[in-house]
């Protein structure tokens, strides 16, 4: 519920608050690259530049690589190690979209089965969300029934009105987060008003639409369409980046090293558009191509659906955005049978 | 240029000379392309020629089965040459349709310029040897090289040596061959420490998604070294060491057949300047072999011939 507000000249020191306490994570260019890094304690310029990241936040729970455990040879046998994780950490500048995505990928770590290291990081995290006021031509999150400017999935969301954030809180995490600083006011019914037109417009800034109603039906009856798959998928060039940015893509590969007898087991992104794909196991039974590119695509909009009942995709575009060719999968959700329209507002 | 590579398209496939047009469509986002590829002749009217028809389309060329047409700007027809020279595909089964190209428009420095990202960006036109870029009221004229790829500001090859039809068209030469290889100067001023620092900062955020492989027309191997597992030469966690030695292998492995078309830099996610190690291999291959590759279909691959005045300052 709505109950205080920040001014956006206070956003520093009430970061700085929660700093005291956490780890703070912000939205960051290293490099040139924005993902969510720490805090400086200092910078908060992304305030302005910020619109989405382009390494989501799952690789805050899921790093696409992290050690499993350390081992070393003795005498007997070998020393184990297993990281731990006991720091408490704020990730500020959550977008609503990728807010669900980890929902939807604590059902795979977190519900479905325990995983230490996603959990470990998971369970000490607070999620602050900030409203998308500037969405990408590329984005179609309201295709996926989100709003651009709301979540469940958040301790707090924030709200840019102007000269202040709104604040918006849902756990008692977010709440602590709240209590822990004197920074904030009171909202006024002028506050009010003004959350409603902003929230307004940022939903009329998806100008990216897909029809998925009926995607996982359609999409299991051309399961064996191989005419369609091969057709669909001749451009893809199978490489990761559509399934490494995605937010809710979370298979990863295992890999031992070792030197001089010690090393290290390692957790790393892997990804269904590689030809190389459960090799070590056995073989990939997605040989060719257009099995991978439909394995995407089904995962996404049939098989999670199926499970769960939810999309697997959440509209935050980054698989279009960066995509070397152009693969566009909202095309491909649209044009699965003749009537489903795809409208893009270029 | 367009109506006239439309009507070739679609007499190709019409006449059953190509089983597939592959080719330039618009993309679905802001100043995109994608590829087209087709065998149905009604979509030939899709096919576009802009300064953002940025992949090589030489790379599909191995992996469709059937005759193709391909469009090429002059890199792309350069590689596939050089597939023809390392016998990946053979020349009948491809008819090129070459078109003239007065370099791309790398929206990354166009997004620089405007301090606008690509979406927000209006229009991006090309006016003879400058670009006016227009966001909302404002528009900004700036010489062209300045938007162009590093890699088109380098351009040995404006309209394709080898071709079957070759569109008509304007090919403005905007050369500048040291401006080309910027960053590769700023790296060899840096000292050795320097540029160590400078490659494993750079090589720790690879994601190691394989894009720039994958774009990659030089890179054909069925089996590639990264994902040999028997033995192992490169571990597939991603840590900026082995991150560096994948690439560094790579570069090494398309010397000589790399035509510097810059795909693997521009598809990067994460913006490792690759092409400064690509470009340097070129460059390098040039001096020590006299070569330049994809020039000529006859002449065996590089790494296959021997000369007698060749080089050998390392092996006496």
């Amino acid at each position: 519920m709505i109950t205080k507000k920040v001014s956006k000249k206070d956003i520093r020191k009430l970061l700085g608050t929660w700093n005291q306490e956490c780890n703070v994570i912000v939205p960051s260019r290293v490099d040139g690259v924005v993902g969510m890094a720490a805090w400086d304690n200092q910078d908060i310029s992304f305030l302005d530049w910020y619109r989405n990241t382009v390494i989501p936040p799952k690789s805050c729970f899921l790093p696409k690589s992290e050690v499993m455990m350390s081992f070393k040879k003795n005498e007997n046998g070998y020393n184990l190690e297993v990281p731990t994780n006991e720091h408490w950490q704020v990730i500020f500048g959550v977008r609503p979209c990728d807010a669900r995505a980890n929902a939807i990928i604590d059902h795979v770590f977190a519900v479905t089965y325990d995983d230490y290291y996603y959990i470990s990081k998971r369970r000490n995290t607070l999620l602050v969300g900030l409203s998308c006021t500037n969405p990408y031509d590329s984005c179609f999150c309201t295709s996926s029934n989100i709003d651009p400017t709301e979540s469940e999935y958040v301790d707090l969301m924030f709200t840019d009105i102007g000269d202040d954030f709104v604040i918006e809180d849902f756990t008692g995490g977010g709440k602590a987060l709240l209590n822990m600083s004197n920074t904030l006011k009171k909202v006024t019914k002028a506050d009010i008003d003004k959350i409603k037109e902003v929230k307004a417009a940022s939903v009329s800034k998806i100008k990216k639409t897909v029809d998925t109603e009926n995607a996982d039906r359609k999409l299991g009856s051309l399961f064996n369409d191989t005419d369609y798959w091969e057709r669909i998928s001749a451009k893809c060039i199978s490489c990761g980046i559509c399934t490494f940015l995605c937010p809710t893509c979370f298979c990863f590969d295992i890999n031992d090293e070792m030197i001089r007898k010690q090393g290290a087991r390692y957790r790393g992104w892997d990804s269904c558009s590689f030809r190389s794909y459960t090799r070590m196991p056995m073989e990939n039974p997605r040989e060719e191509k257009w099995r991978r590119v439909r394995q995407r695509v089904c995962h996404k909009f049939e098989f999670f659906p199926m499970n769960l009942g939810i999309n697997a995709c959440v509209g935050c575009g980054r698989c279009i955005r960066s995509c070397p060719v152009n693969w566009d999968i909202t095309q491909v959700i649209a044009g699965l049978p003749a009537e489903a329209g795809i409208k893009s507002g270029k | 240029m367009e109506k006239e590579l439309r009507d070739q398209a679609a007499k190709l496939l019409e006449e059953g000379t190509v089983d597939y047009i592959v080719g330039f469509a618009s993309g679905t986002l802001k100043h995109t392309t994608t590829p087209l590829i087709t065998g149905d002749k009604d979509e030939t009217s899709s096919l576009v020629i802009n300064p953002f028809i940025s992949n090589n389309l030489a790379t599909y060329a191995l992996e469709i089965s059937g005759r193709l047409g391909i469009v090429a700007k002059g890199c792309d027809s350069r590689s596939i040459v050089s597939l023809i020279q390392d016998k990946q595909i053979t020349r009948q089964d491809i008819v090129i349709l070459g078109i003239p190209c007065s370099g791309l428009i790398d929206l990354k420095k166009v997004e620089k310029l405007a301090g606008k990202e690509r979406d927000e960006i209006d229009e991006v036109v090309v006016v003879a040897d400058k670009v006016v870029i227009t966001v909302g009221s404002e528009k900004q004229e700036v010489p062209a090289a300045a938007v162009l790829f590093d890699h088109c500001i380098g351009c040995e090859l404006q309209i394709p040596q080898e071709y079957d039809f070759l569109i008509q068209g304007p090919a403005v030469e905007i050369r500048n061959s040291e401006a080309s290889r910027e960053k590769i100067k700023e790296l060899k001023q840096m000292s050795p420490d320097q540029r160590w620092s400078y490659w494993k900062q750079q090589f720790n955020r690879c994601i190691r998604c394989y894009a720039c492989r994958q774009v990659c027309p030089a890179c054909f191997c069925e089996r590639c070294f990264v994902e040999e597992s028997q033995p192992r030469w490169v571990s597939p966690v991603s840590q900026w060491q082995d991150n560096l030695i994948f690439q560094a292998i790579r570069a090494i492995h398309v010397a000589g057949r790399c035509t510097d078309c810059g795909e693997c830099e521009r598809v990067c996610p994460v913006d490792i300047p690759l092409r400064s190690l690509s470009k340097e291999m070129y460059d390098l291959v040039g001096e020590m072999f006299n070569y330049k590759s994809g020039m000529n279909a006859g002449a065996p691959p590089l790494m296959t011939a021997y000369e007698l005045t060749e080089v050998e300052s390392l092996i006496r």
